[in-house]
């Protein structure tokens, strides 16, 4: 038995954070008919830097960038299975639930949020697991 | 579909039975193997070996190696790691052990600062393709 292991990319290369901050670890991996992305920060998609911001903006920016990792890899927002949601502060977790709704109004994946430090002055960071 | 339980490769990583988890080592489910939280234990004695990141990080890798190649998998097959530091100023400390371990076309990974179990610095758990 054999399954692939295959690196994903996201089609924006401003989204590729681990490849422009120069990071061990890639920015989503394909097997066993799933996909495993990394955790996401708040990055402004067309200049690929940090965009820090209330945990509202950030959960906003990081999961609209998330729907474009999905889909630059073929899958979707709505074949996620699992997400882990990282915030700097768990009084703020209605904050980012809030924004969070939006973007899985139906059958939402199961998910866990968690209150921990996060680097460089960042709010919200989010990895998950979708279908292939 | 099945499950298949993935037995300690080494005495010294049975934290069921040495430590009372309640867990397995790792799990087989289909074409994936998932890998429970590792920390820093000898492999022969279970004995646990505090140190620094770098120290406690080289142990986990070699630990998960351990498992991984009893269960016909290795390093180069995982797909995701979840790393737990107990402080996010070490970030860069870990990063530099870590991609020694996972060079080419690294795996996801997502870094969580919290507290660590018995006092550890590092835990790290994985997902790998079972081979």
């Amino acid at each position: 038995m054999s399954t692939k292991r295959e690196i994903i990319q996201p089609k924006n290369a401003n989204l590729n954070v681990s490849k422009n901050f120069s990071l061990p670890h890639s920015p989503g991996v394909r097997a066993g008919g799933f996909i495993f992305l990394s955790g996401m920060v708040s990055i402004d998609p067309a200049t690929g830097e940090r965009a820090m911001g209330t945990v509202a903006s950030e959960t906003r920016q990081i999961l609209s960038n998330m729907a474009h990792m999905l889909e630059s890899a073929g899958s979707a927002m709505n074949k996620v299975v699992k997400v882990n949601v990282l915030l700097y502060d768990m009084l703020e977790w209605d904050n980012m639930n809030r924004v969070y709704r939006e973007f899985f109004p139906t059958d939402p994946p199961a998910r866990t949020t968690c209150g921990v430090q996060l680097a460089g002055g960042l709010k919200v960071e989010i990895e998950c697991i979708a279908l292939a | 579909m099945n499950r298949e339980i993935i037995p300690a490769p080494a005495v010294g990583l049975d934290f069921r039975k040495l430590y009372g988890h309640q867990q397995s080592i790792a799990i087989r489910a289909n074409d994936l193997i998932f890998v429970s939280g590792m920390v820093a234990v000898a492999p022969e004695t279970g004995e646990r070996l505090h140190g620094s990141v770098t120290s406690e990080a080289h142990r986990i890798f070699q630990n998960l190696k351990l498992i991984l190649e009893s269960a016909g998998s290795s390093l180069a097959q995982i797909v995701q790691v979840h790393a737990f530091i107990y402080d996010r100023i070490e970030y860069d400390v870990l990063n530099r052990v870590y991609e020694k371990y996972l060079v080419h076309q690294p795996p996801a990974r997502t870094v969580w600062s919290v507290k660590i179990e018995s006092g550890f610095k590092v835990q790290l758990d994985a997902i790998a393709i079972a081979q």
